[in-house]
């Protein structure tokens, strides 16, 4: 009855009439930005960013919420009806574009916004029920235990979202280098700053995020010439009964699969889609059909897409570790706006947690009764050639760099880590996990020199106590069996996006 | 040396690996010179320098691995993020000793070069876009832009 009261808490929160407009602009901005060609939930979040920092917040995490899973269905509607991929759609692109060329455009657009739905909403019976909990349980971790989580955290998020383990764990290393600019809050050395004042703070955390995620993508758009011709099929969105209830079991499947699979580390949507489309094709009734534009093959994954979205809060607000790259820059936004996330969040801003965790599920709402009806006049941004886009994305990138501190220095950062970001991605490096050290980066130092100076210089403490000895012993265990592989077959582990492609195409 | 610099362009793995190199060389060298102090009492330049060998051992992997796949090219095309690069660091300076308006014309109009056409009466109308878009968000949001 506790989770309840609590969530008739939240509500009070959600419901006020300035949240309810932030949540539902924050979904339909987000979708919007989402749909564009090469924007996926984390470029459409960094470049949307700077425009909660006028508003108050609880009213700022709510929208920005709104934008993450507005985003998320952006990607899978640009997924279904041009088989554009975002990293975080592609499993989307199978079943859903199959269905267009089927011509049930309406049919699968109608499948994900409700299978979104369903996993919205379990996934935030999982998150009202299980975060509290463990939001206890990490008052007993310790400097040691936070050092080995976030240890475990960058391998899992390395492995997950580049596929090599070498690859991602270098973006995560000099992202938490990067982190270390600035003034050591230990003993008040400026560091790496090279005597330039405005990198006295640090970096800022949108001078990354716009440069390696809105500026390179831009860019790489650029590179590749792509055009993409806009979407002119009939959409018809009310499916007939014997559709709609094929959409049900596929996706409690997926929100089974993507609520357990958004609370690992390194865990997420993306992963998730992977994991409920794969059962659906074991497990589903219509098997035989998945592949060639099943209701299944879109229900279950958007299910699953959803539910590890909204899951993936758990760890960040719970015990305070964002688990990707995603919620990294959430937890950045957090702390941005004076709030820190971890097991002190829920005690001391119940309001924001409840009021978070109610919005989402309005938010879900939203994306039903909004964005569902109303997708293909949203359908028509892609009217706009790619070519009057991308200088209005460059402004926007520099507006945003700018409002924060009302400083055009920040631009050349900006500018800087847009040029680090084109030079990663043409070397074949991800950007995500470097997001993650990034933010991770001080934190994790910050528990390393506790954990030493508690120990008197012996790291007894990391061997001795129960969580962080179990934690880096997984860790122990996985790299001397990626040693192997990196002994036995150098060619496995090839760059990230082509190995999902791969698993794509095996899905197939 | 020409021949070397050929193989580089040509391996984006043993890029890659020199390329994450030279990071962890720059942040470790300068972690060098601050206080390294011990792991009971860490200096500032104790955990960059951890961090940064590391980042060294990963790199030195990793062109150890080049060795052993096939060498995949780079794609290069400095054009555009040359293009994007003067764009914003030429709004960011036209901005400050001019005014917002003149960096955007000045952005809209470089970095158009790079898309797949270029047209006069395009920008032109992306511009005036941009400009009431930069109005409303100094008249609307509050956003202290220096417009003129």
């Amino acid at each position: 009855m506790d989770i309840l009261h609590n969530l008739a808490f939240g509500f009070e929160t959600a419901l006020t009439m300035h949240n309810l407009m932030y949540c539902a602009i924050g979904c339909i901005v987000g979708t919007l930005i989402g749909m564009l060609p090469g924007l996926g939930p984390l470029s459409t979040i960094s470049l949307l960013l700077p425009l909660t920092y006028s508003i108050p917040t609880d009213g700022s995490l709510i929208m920005l919420a709104g934008i993450y899973y507005g985003a998320q269905y952006g990607d899978s509607v640009s997924a279904i009806t041009m088989k554009i991929p975002h990293a975080s759609s592609i499993v989307a692109c199978i079943d859903g574009y199959q269905m267009t060329l089927n011509g049930k455009t309406g049919l699968a657009l109608f499948t994900a916004g409700i299978s979104s739905f369903i996993g919205g909403t379990v996934a935030i019976v999982v998150l009202s029920t299980l975060a509290p909990t463990l939001g206890e349980l990490a008052f007993k971790f310790g400097p040691a235990d936070y050092c080995a989580l976030m240890l475990f955290g960058f391998l899992c998020v390395s492995f997950v979202t580049t596929g090599s383990l070498l690859n991602g764990l270098a973006m995560t290393l000099i992202g938490v280098l990067l982190g270390t600019v600035g003034t050591d809050v230990n003993t008040g050395a400026t560091r790496f700053t090279m005597d330039l004042p405005f990198l006295i703070d640090g970096i800022g955390l949108i001078s990354i995020a716009l440069g390696c995620f809105g500026i390179a993508e831009v860019v790489k758009n650029l590179d590749s010439g792509n055009q993409y011709t806009p979407f002119n099929g009939t959409i018809k969105l009310m499916p007939s009964w014997p559709e709609f209830k094929r959409i049900i079991p596929s996706a409690l499947r997926g929100s089974a699969v993507g609520s357990v699979l958004g609370l690992l580390p390194g865990g997420g949507p993306t992963i998730a889609q992977f994991m409920a489309y794969a059962i659906d094709k074991r497990f589903s009734k219509y098997k035989h059909e998945i592949g060639h534009g099943a209701i299944e093959g879109v229900a279950g994954q958007a299910a699953a897409d959803e539910a590890a979205a909204r899951t993936s809060f758990i760890p960040l607000m719970a015990i305070g570790i964002p688990e990707n790259a995603v919620m990294a820059l959430m937890m950045g936004a957090f702390i941005i706006k004076g709030v820190q996330p971890g097991p002190t969040m829920i005690p001391d801003h119940p309001e924001l947690f409840w009021g978070l965790v109610a919005s989402m599920w309005v938010g879900s709402i939203f994306l039903v009764v909004l964005n569902v009806p109303l997708v293909r006049y949203w359908l028509s941004i892609f009217k706009i050639p790619f070519n009057v886009l991308f200088p209005a994305i460059l402004f926007f990138c520099c507006v945003g760099t700018y409002s924060i501190n009302n400083s055009l220095h920040d631009i050349y950062i900006t500018a800087f880590f847009g040029f680090c970001g084109y030079l990663f991605m043409r070397l074949g490096l991800e950007a995500a996990p470097l997001m993650l050290g990034f933010i991770l980066g001080p934190m994790l130092e910050e528990n390393f020199r506790r954990a030493m100076m508690l120990g008197r210089g012996s790291f007894e403490a990391f061997y001795t106590r129960p969580i962080s000895a179990s934690l880096l012993a997984i860790v122990a265990l996985f790299v001397a069996w990626q040693t192997w592989a990196f002994f036995r077959q150098p060619r496995r582990a090839a760059g990230g996006v082509m190995a999902m492609e791969r698993v794509a195409e095996l899905e197939d | 040396m020409i021949k070397k610099q050929e193989t580089v362009l040509n391996n984006m793995n043993l890029a890659r690996g020199l390329c994450i190199i030279a990071i962890s060389l720059v942040f470790g060298i300068t972690a060098l010179q601050y206080r390294i102090g011990d792991f009971s009492r860490a200096g500032p330049g104790l955990f960059p320098l951890l961090i940064g060998t590391l980042l060294l051992l990963i790199g030195v992997l990793t062109v150890v691995r080049s060795r052993f796949v096939e060498p995949e090219p780079i794609k290069h095309n400095f054009k555009n993020i040359a293009l994007v690069l003067l764009g914003l660091c030429g709004f960011a300076a036209i901005s400050q000793y001019l005014n917002m308006i003149a960096g955007i014309i000045f952005l809209v109009f470089v970095v158009s070069f790079g898309g797949t056409n270029y047209s006069v009466v395009r920008n032109i109308k992306i511009t005036a876009g941009l400009i009431a878009v930069a109005f409303m968000f100094r008249n609307l949001l509050g956003l202290n832009l220096p417009l003129y």
